[in-house]
């Protein structure tokens, strides 16, 4: 996310020297610089920087993150308290003129339920000023595939529905700037990899997409880049796989009942993914760095030694905890 | 570009409210009040009562323009901004790339356009069922409350639309204001006619049938320009409002 120069020969970065190597770097569709955002004594969003161009990233933070926060600073919505929030060069706070090239996905659920979901999307299509707002329309509902229920009352929707109806109307005048939040919410899982699908098609096509999840592996598909907010605060960002790694590879404490604590305990002690093993009165407490590798090793540990399982509790499995495992690296 | 889309967009928008506002169960409550001064008329019209000023003192102006006016204009007024506010689907409005003036002048002419409908209709039929067979005087007091009723309607709607952009609590003031300021204290302090709704609806009504002074308290030539102002202000507000408007925030 980052820009950076490539080196020359000799491995150096090309600095800009002299008018014939001028090198100018295309703005940033979006752009926070210091964004923070405060209610009275509560802080949203505090001194977040970044800059995204074309592709999709994912903003990914528990609830109560300040997700919501920036994306609606983003969408003009809330001015930031302090700092610098752009999108196409400009400033979106006050300025309608903007949402000619933003689409903007909120996360409240409500669409006018008397429209058909047809005729909202040619409602937003008309207010965009577009010529051919019914084919524009026609095909905005084809790609998020409404096509079967465009001339029912969004009423009669159900939540994945209403989900792409909305996405449907903010994608009909083709923006360069997609903003979504929590998008994927009631969706099942074949709408959603279709919505994913749908998202990097218009990430190839050079639209910049921002949506927001605190599910993460709905990140898993899309987001190559991802942005990790907590507290408020930038936690990480970067590469998905890298942070995926970092969230998994960190220490895990797995609590177990058996029918025979001591036993399992002997025998988990053997393996080198295990850093510890601790007997207590609410039962067997392990360490693992690795989940993947300690779920095939209870099995064969637990028939290997005649112990039989009653339970086995990841205790620090909530997002939460990954999150504030990445906050305090 | 931005001004013809956004005059565009106004009957677009003009749609969209008129089919949230009486698609809802307020509006079969209004439509029974509504038909309260209706129901009045055909009363006394049965007794034989035939007293012009008596059925335009005691129905028209007591029960149409202090009651079912206020009230009409306050459920509309309020819900035009307030319910899409509520509900979130405001935003498919204001993320659009048209002037906020334009969105505030289509939701009050969708608020305007359902009040007036329903508080003239109510006493034009009043009227005509009271007051038709007496001739002429009984045709000009009519004209004169359906004129208070559209007067009032432009006013009551620009105030009661503009406080929703202000206030979650637009309703409430709105009935307080209307029983307090208009009922109690204008009764009690003449003085407050200047700054009434209903006297400038009264004022009006005064050009097409004249009302006992201690009734309506202005003249037309006083009142008409008093209401004009009053709509224009109320509305650059609610403009300037809606430009500033934030979605609320902090619980993410």
């Amino acid at each position: 996310m980052t820009v950076q120069l490539p080196p020359n020969s000799d491995g150096d970065p090309v600095l800009a020297a002299g008018p014939q190597t001028h090198v100018t770097l295309p703005a940033p569709a979006i752009e926070l610089i210091n964004a923070a955002r405060w209610y009275g004594n509560v802080v949203a969003v505090n001194d977040v920087s970044f800059s995204l161009g074309a592709g999709v990233t994912g903003l990914l933070g528990p609830n109560g993150a300040g997700k919501t926060t920036v994306l609606h600073m983003l969408a003009g919505f809330l001015a930031p308290s302090a700092g610098t929030v752009h999108v196409l060069g400009r400033s979106p706070n006050r300025d309608p003129s903007v949402y000619r090239q933003i689409g903007l996905v909120p996360e409240r659920e409500a669409v006018y339920p008397f429209l058909t979901g047809l005729d909202y999307v040619r409602f937003n299509a008309r207010l965009q000023g577009l010529t051919n707002s019914d084919q524009a329309s026609r095909d905005a509902i084809r790609r998020v595939g409404l096509e079967d229920a465009m001339d029912r009352p969004i009423g009669t929707y159900s939540k994945g529905m209403r989900q792409r109806a909305k996405v449907a109307g903010a994608l009909v005048h083709d923006p360069q700037v997609l903003l979504l939040d929590e998008p994927f919410n009631g969706m099942d899982p074949r709408q959603r990899l279709a919505m994913m699908d749908l998202l990097t098609e218009m990430a190839a096509a050079g639209r910049t997409i921002l949506f927001s999840s605190h599910i993460l592996e709905e990140v898993e598909r899309v987001g190559n880049d991802i942005l990790v907010m907590v507290a408020g605060r930038l936690a990480a960002s970067g590469d998905y796989r890298a942070i995926r790694a970092l969230m998994t590879d960190r220490p895990h404490t797995i609590t177990i009942r058996s029918s025979d604590d001591r036993r399992l305990a002997a025998s988990l002690m053997g393996d080198s993914a295990i850093f510890g093993v601790e007997l207590g009165a609410a039962g067997l407490s392990v360490r693992t760095a690795h989940l993947s590798v300690f779920r095939r090793l209870i099995a064969g540990a637990s028939r290997s030694a005649g112990v039989r399982l009653f339970e086995v509790v990841s205790g620090d499995e909530s997002l939460e905890s990954v999150f504030d495992y990445l906050v305090r690296r | 570009m931005m001004f013809t889309r956004s005059v565009a967009a106004i009957p677009l928008i003009v749609q969209i409210t008129l089919r949230q506002l009486l698609g809802r169960r307020r509006t079969v409550l209004l439509l029974l009040l509504a038909g309260v001064p209706v129901l009045l008329a055909i009363v006394f019209r049965a007794a034989n009562d035939a007293d012009v000023a008596g059925f335009a003192t005691g129905v028209l102006d007591a029960v149409a323009v202090t009651l079912l006016l206020p009230i009409v204009a306050v459920l509309f007024g309020t819900a035009a901004f307030g319910a899409e506010i509520e509900d979130g689907t405001i935003l498919y409005l204001l993320a659009k790339p048209i002037s906020r003036w334009a969105v505030v002048a289509a939701k009050y002419l969708g608020a305007v356009g359902v009040t007036t409908l329903l508080t003239v209709a109510s006493v034009l039929v009043a009227g005509a069922i009271e007051m038709g067979p007496l001739g002429e005087e009984g045709a000009a007091a009519t004209r004169a409350f359906m004129a208070a009723m559209l007067v009032g309607s432009f006013g009551y709607v620009a105030v009661f639309l503009t406080l929703s952009l202000f206030t979650r609590r637009a309703l409430l003031i709105g009935l307080v204001y209307v029983l307090v300021w208009e009922g109690a204290l204008s009764t009690l302090l003449p003085g407050i006619a200047n700054l009434s709704i209903r006297q400038f609806s009264l004022g009006v009504a005064n050009a097409f049938w004249q009302m006992a002074p201690d009734e309506a308290r202005l003249t037309p030539s006083t009142a008409l320009p008093l209401a004009i102002i009053l709509v224009v202000v109320a509305l650059v507000l609610a403009a300037w409002k809606l430009m500033r408007f934030e979605l609320p925030g902090g619980t993410d």
